[in-house]
C-alpha cells in the first residue's frame, strides 16, 4: 500500500472521529433545550402506571401484614378502603430497608410485571420537622437543653402544633400542645439523676390541616458519652401491629418501650422474646399521627436508645435516576397520600421505555 | 494485470469512511436519548388531588363554610408541589363567587396555565354545593 494511501486512510479516520466527538458533545450538551417535545404518551403511560402502584392492593390483598408474603402483584393501597390514594401501613412499611420484613426492589419488580419500566418511589412528610440542641445549661442538680425546632416546607415556614417527649432511662415526660410560627425554641428541664442519653421526639400537625403531620427527633448526651446512630444496637421492625426489636449484638437488655403520638402515647408490653429479638404489641391509636416508638436498653453497661416510625418513614426505593448512565426519560409524579388518616407526600418516578 | 487493480484501495477507503460516518450517526443518535429529563406532569391532576384529600375530611367543605380562606390557601400551599402557583375560585351552585378574598399563593408567570374544576358537598348541617375553580401553573 504506498503511503499516500496510509496517510490519507488515517487523515479520514481523524476527521471522522473529530466530527463523532463534536456531534456528540455537542447533542449532549444541547438535548435538554431542544428537546421540548417529550413524547406525551410515555407521560400519560407513566403516570397511569404511578396511580396503578397506589390504587392497587396487589395480590394478595393483605401482602403488608404477613412478613412471609411476597407480592404476587404489587400494589400498596389498603384492601377495601373507601378513599383513593389511601395506603396500606404495613405494605408502605415493608418498603423500608431498616425493616426486617423488607421487600427487595427485584422482588418489586418482578410483582409489577412491567420489564420495561423502572421506578422510584419516596413517601416522607409533606413537611420537615427539624430540632438542633443550641445550648446546654448545667447546675448542680439539673440540666436545661435548648431545642430549636423549625417546621418547614423546603425553606418556607409552616404553622404547626408541637408535641414533645424527651425519653431516657425510666423516664418519660410529655409537654402541651405548642404553637409554633415555624421556627420556636423549646426548653426541657433534666435532673442529674436520669442517666442518658436522651431522645428529644417532637411530633407536629400543621395548624391548617390536622391531618398534615410530621415528626423530627434528636438523640443528645446526659449524664452520658455522645449517643450512638440510629439502628447500632437494635434492628426495629413494626409490621401488622407489632414490634419486632432484633438485637445486633448478643447480650443486649431491653427496658422500657413506648408508643407516642401526638395526642397518646403508651408504655408497650411484650408478648413474646428470644435470644436474639423480643416482640412487643403496638396500639391502634385513633389518631391522624405517625406512631414514634422508642425503645430503651442496655449494652452490658452501657444505656441506649433506639427509635422508629410507624409507618417506618421517611423512605425511599428504587433506581437512581439521577445517575447521567439511565437510559431513558424520567418522569415524576407526585400525590398526597393518606396512611392512618395522616396525609404524607409521595413522589413516583418512573424510567419510561426508550423512544 | 496491474493496470486492472488500479483504484482499488481507494474504493476500500472509500467504503471504510462510509461504514464509519455511518457508524458515528448511529453512535450520537444514541446520545440523544441516553439524558434525564424529569417533569411533573399534569398540573390538573395534582390540583384535583389536593383538594380530594383536603375534602376526604370535610376540611375544604369547611373552611368554605367559615370563609377561612386563610386556612384554605395554607392547606393547598402545603399539600402542592413546591414551585407550583395557584389560584382558586369558589362558586356556589347559582356560579355566584363566594370566596371574598385572593386565593393565590403569587402571580402566574408562566406561559402554561392547567385548570380543574372540583365540586365539593359541605358536610355540615345544611347541605351546600360549591363549585371549585383552580388554576395551576409551575413558577419560573
Amino acid at each position: 500500500m504506498p503511503a499516500i494511501s496510509v496517510d490519507t486512510f488515517f487523515a479520514c479516520s481523524l476527521m471522522v472521529l473529530l466530527v463523532l466527538s463534536a456531534m456528540a458533545s455537542t447533542s449532549k450538551l444541547l438535548y435538554p433545550h431542544i428537546n421540548n417535545t417529550v413524547n406525551d404518551s410515555i407521560a400519560e403511560r407513566c403516570r397511569e402506571i404511578s396511580k396503578y402502584l397506589l390504587l392497587s392492593d396487589g395480590t394478595p390483598s393483605n401482602w403488608g401484614q404477613n412478613s412471609q408474603t411476597i407480592p404476587e402483584t404489587f400494589g400498596l393501597a389498603k384492601a377495601e378502603s373507601d378513599n383513593p390514594y389511601e395506603l396500606d401501613i404495613d405494605k408502605v412499611s415493608r418498603l423500608n430497608s431498616e425493616n426486617l420484613y423488607a421487600i427487595s426492589y427485584a422482588q418489586i419488580f418482578a410483582a409489577l410485571k412491567m420489564s420495561d419500566v423502572s421506578f422510584c418511589m419516596e413517601i416522607r412528610p409533606i413537611f420537615e420537622v427539624a430540632v438542633n440542641l443550641t445550648a446546654t445549661y448545667p447546675s448542680v442538680n439539673e440540666t436545661i437543653y435548648q431545642f430549636e425546632i423549625s417546621t418547614e416546607k423546603h425553606g418556607i415556614l409552616v404553622q404547626a402544633e408541637l408535641k414533645c417527649y424527651v425519653v431516657a432511662e425510666n423516664y418519660l415526660e410529655t409537654s402541651y400542645l405548642h404553637v409554633s410560627n415555624g421556627r420556636t425554641y423549646f426548653n426541657i428541664t433534666l435532673s442529674n439523676d436520669v442517666m442518658g442519653p436522651a431522645l428529644f421526639v417532637v411530633l407536629a400537625k400543621a395548624v391548617c390541616n390536622a391531618k398534615i403531620v410530621s415528626f423530627g427527633v434528636c438523640p443528645f448526651a446526659h449524664n452520658s458519652a455522645e449517643p450512638k446512630p440510629k439502628s447500632t444496637f437494635l434492628k426495629l421492625s413494626p409490621l401488622n401491629y407489632t414490634l419486632n426489636a432484633s438485637s445486633v449484638y448478643p447480650g443486649i437488655n431491653l427496658s422500657k418501650a413506648y408508643a407516642l403520638t401526638i395526642n397518646y402515647n403508651s408504655t408497650l408490653t411484650q408478648t413474646s422474646s428470644s435470644n436474639q429479638s423480643i416482640t412487643y404489641s403496638l396500639p391502634h391509636f385513633l389518631d391522624p399521627s405517625p406512631t414514634l416508638i422508642v425503645v430503651t436498653g442496655w449494652n452490658s453497661t452501657v444505656f441506649f436508645i433506639e427509635w422508629t416510625a410507624y409507618p417506618q418513614l421517611p423512605l425511599q426505593i428504587g433506581v437512581r435516576f439521577t445517575d447521567l448512565t439511565a437510559l431513558s426519560n424520567v418522569f415524576a409524579n407526585t400525590y398526597a397520600v393518606t396512611i392512618n388518616s395522616a396525609v404524607y407526600g409521595c413522589t413516583v418516578w418512573l424510567g419510561g421505555p426508550r423512544e | 494485470m496491474k493496470s486492472n487493480n488500479k483504484g482499488q484501495i481507494r474504493i476500500i477507503e472509500a467504503f471504510l469512511a462510509v461504514l464509519i460516518i455511518f457508524s458515528s450517526f448511529a453512535v450520537s443518535a444514541n446520545f440523544t436519548i441516553t439524558r434525564n429529563a424529569t417533569r411533573r406532569d399534569d398540573l390538573a391532576s395534582v390540583g384535583s388531588q389536593a383538594l380530594l384529600k383536603l375534602d376526604s375530611d370535610g376540611s375544604l367543605g369547611k373552611f368554605i363554610d367559615d370563609g377561612n380562606w386563610t386556612a384554605l390557601r395554607d392547606a393547598l400551599n402545603i399539600l402542592l408541589p413546591v414551585g407550583v402557583c395557584f389560584n382558586l375560585t369558589v362558586y356556589d351552585d347559582q356560579m355566584q363567587q363566594i370566596n371574598t378574598a385572593v386565593i393565590s399563593n403569587g402571580g402566574f408567570s408562566s406561559q402554561q396555565i392547567h385548570f380543574t374544576e372540583y365540586i365539593c358537598a359541605s358536610q355540615g348541617t345544611v347541605f351546600r354545593c360549591y363549585i371549585i375553580h383552580m388554576h395551576l401553573a409551575v413558577a419560573t
